[in-house]
């Protein structure tokens, strides 16, 4: 009960303005700047119109003409448009006047194909599936007659051609990117006032009274902890529905399980902070988390996404308790996949369990909290 | 029936004593004057009985238990006004006294009665909803004695509790503890302010170097100086007093110039008082007043430490 009456009054201090701007503001007004401000950075996707590419065989090769007539089927099929030239039509001329994107000349000598500059990307898609095409042709020409039957109906054989996809799935914008980043990020912060949960009390001379009254030390810790906990936790879901219903942030299909992983952090920066407020003597522990947020949160892909980062720097990174939250959520929403989750959440309750221990411990010696 | 008792008690930081074989107790009903000077221990015998410090060695015993196995029970018997305000400023005054009255396990209406009853006590009572930040040094002060009573302790502890505040509070506080005194809680009062301790206690321990040096009613301690006596001289001029004269006068052990008053200590059963006019006199000193003045608690703490209690 006593402990429920001090969690009680820590979490009364979501009525102080400051923390209110700490906790919730501050989040949401980054989560805005920043995914307003890098938009075009996280924008991959461009909207491509019919792809209209004009051919010309010139070949005497029926299987070429053949096999070219199934992949124009099948191309037409995936929104581009092979149109056959007449013979007095001058298909780079054509081009040139921007009525095509590409121009292919099929000969005995191969496959010439002419890009229109105007048009980058759409001509890109169009030579890529014609080059595709060409390579196809010239393995299945090698591997035999009855593989390039298959070939040539459409098929694909993973014998000879293995597809990866690029595509496609949903990828996060930069809001959605910034909502992940800034909540473990001010999550990540909420270290700072933990390191003063217990000094606080200190500096108010409140420790007396505490102390003088008939509760454990225990109590006391254990209240300060789950105070600060839910105050945290509703503050985090009061970010996370803002930006979710107000800036249509989206929180993939397993809202649940990202709210686990973040109430995990919040365990694990508490434990920081009060772990390091006890086993680092005078203010300089105050300056040691400040230090490790940063760097976690560079790593971590607080500021940037940091996809690909290897060699020494990735595998620092891995160290970054920001880049396996971050790395965890992104997973859940965008992935499908819970290992990073799991994995996530493991570290934080086994790092928090292993700080708040060595708290309990040092505070149970000491005379006074 | 003794509510407090302490037996050979000690308290070591390191190699350092800080209380040393320390015995006391305190009656039911009293109102304790713990008087020392800075660093003498005082708060550190506080601070063991409030189970904020542990005991190095020896023994206290609240009603009867001894609070190192009843430590629950002896918290609960007991109210603590720190020096230092100890309250939280971003609470209102009534968050504040029900937060603290909480700990000892008053619950419900209880609780909220005992709150507005402390309130009220210390005369915050038209304060309830307001933050403690708002209020003047005084008003804090009486808050913080709210918040060590609601509860209504057998023993209270009053470390310096009108320290830096305006006489009006300072009269509030001090009427309150007389009150508190008469509802039958027993007090433990320190302070600097020797009239304070005049005022109100009924029996005092002074303290030094860790150790109880005398202890007894007013009385009691002031006859310790008796052998004693203070004389004060007021007069007209001082610039050409020569002090090297009145010292040499038999029986004056010390004389004191202070703002044109002159002040002998001199041994009772000497006879030295025309003596030290007809100095004053062949000097052209003029004489506006003579006054033979009562041994205070000031005069006996200066007689037994040798130094002032505000040193």
């Amino acid at each position: 009960m006593n402990v429920w009456r001090i969690a009680l009054k820590e979490i009364k201090a979501i009525r102080d303005i400051k923390t209110i701007v700490f906790l919730i503001v501050t989040p949401i007004l980054t989560i805005l700047i920043l995914g307003s401000v890098l938009t075009n950075t996280f924008n991959g996707s461009k909207t491509v119109g019919d792809i209209r590419v004009l051919y010309k065989i010139k070949s005497s090769e029926s299987e070429l003409a053949k096999s070219w007539d199934a992949f124009a089927d099948q191309a037409g099929k995936n929104g581009m448009v092979l149109e056959p030239a007449n013979e007095n039509t001058d298909g780079k001329l054509e081009v040139a006047n921007n009525r095509y994107v590409g121009y292919v000349e099929i000969s005995d000598s191969g496959l010439n194909y002419y890009g229109n500059s105007s048009s980058p990307v759409e001509s890109g898609i169009a030579q890529g599936m014609i080059t595709a095409f060409a390579n196809r042709y010239k393995l299945a020409a090698a591997a035999g007659n009855s593989d390039q039957a298959v070939l040539l109906s459409g098929n694909r054989s993973p014998d000879f051609v293995r597809e990866t996809s690029l595509d496609t799935a949903r990828q996060p914008r930069a809001l959605d990117y910034y909502a992940i980043a800034m909540v473990t990020l001010i999550i990540m912060y909420s270290a700072l006032p933990a390191a003063e949960l217990i000094s606080s009390e200190r500096k108010r001379n409140t420790t007396v009274r505490l102390l003088a009254s008939p509760i454990t030390k225990a109590e006391i810790f254990a209240g300060k902890v789950v105070g600060n906990l839910l105050l945290n936790v509703i503050c985090t879901i009061i970010v996370v529905l803002i930006c979710k219903y107000m800036f249509n942030v989206y929180w993939g299909e397993h809202l649940g399980l990202v709210f686990l992983v973040l109430i995990t952090e919040i365990v694990f920066a508490l434990s920081i902070g009060l772990g390091f407020s006890y086993t680092i003597k005078g203010k300089a522990a105050g300056s040691v988390i400040m230090m490790i947020i940063q760097v976690g949160a560079f790593l971590g892909g607080s500021y940037f996404p940091v996809t690909e980062m290897t060699g020494v720097m990735g595998t620092i990174a891995q160290f970054s308790p920001l880049e396996w939250s971050n790395t965890a959520i992104l997973q859940i929403i965008y992935g499908d996949g819970w290992y990073a989750a799991v994995k996530a959440m493991l570290l934080n309750l086994g790092l928090s369990v292993f700080l708040l221990s060595a708290a309990a411990i040092i505070m149970r010696r000491r005379e006074g909290l | 029936m003794n509510v407090l008792e302490i037996k050979q008690l000690t308290k070591k930081f390191g190699e350092f004593i800080a209380v040393d074989n320390l015995s006391l107790s305190i009656k039911e009903g009293e109102i304790f004057g713990f008087l020392g000077a800075n660093g003498a221990g005082k708060s550190t015998t506080i601070n063991m009985i409030a189970s904020l410090l542990r005991i190095t060695k020896g023994e206290i015993q609240i009603l009867g238990k001894s609070i190192s196995q009843n430590a629950k029970f002896a918290k609960s018997n007991i109210g603590i006004v720190p020096q230092e305000i100890a309250i939280y400023e971003d609470m209102t005054a009534y968050e504040n006294v029900h937060f603290f009255a909480g700990m000892f396990g008053l619950r419900g209406s209880e609780l909220k009665a005992r709150t507005i009853e402390a309130l009220e006590f210390v005369g915050l009572g038209d304060k309830h909803s307001s933050y403690p930040k708002n209020f003047s040094g005084g008003m804090k002060r009486r808050l913080n004695i709210a918040c060590a009573i609601a509860h209504r302790p057998k023993l209270l502890i009053m470390d310096e509790p009108t320290v830096g505040i305006d006489p009006h509070s300072r009269n509030y506080i001090l009427g309150s503890v007389k009150k508190l005194n008469q509802m039958g809680c027993t007090i433990i009062y320190t302070s600097h302010y020797m009239e304070e301790v005049e005022e109100i206690c009924t029996r005092i321990a002074i303290i030094d170097h860790g150790k109880i040096i005398a202890e007894g009613t007013k009385k009691e301690l002031k006859a310790i100086v008796t052998n004693q006596k203070n004389i004060w001289i007021e007069v007209r001029s001082a610039e050409q007093l020569d002090i090297g004269k009145l010292q040499k006068v038999a029986g004056v052990n010390k004389v004191e110039i202070e703002d044109r008053i002159l002040k002998f200590s001199s041994d009772a059963e000497v006879n030295n008082l025309n003596r030290i006019i007809q100095l004053l006199m062949a000097d052209h000193i003029e004489i506006r007043s003579v006054e033979e003045r009562e041994p205070n608690l000031e005069m006996v703490f200066l007689t037994l430490t040798g130094r002032s209690l505000r040193d």
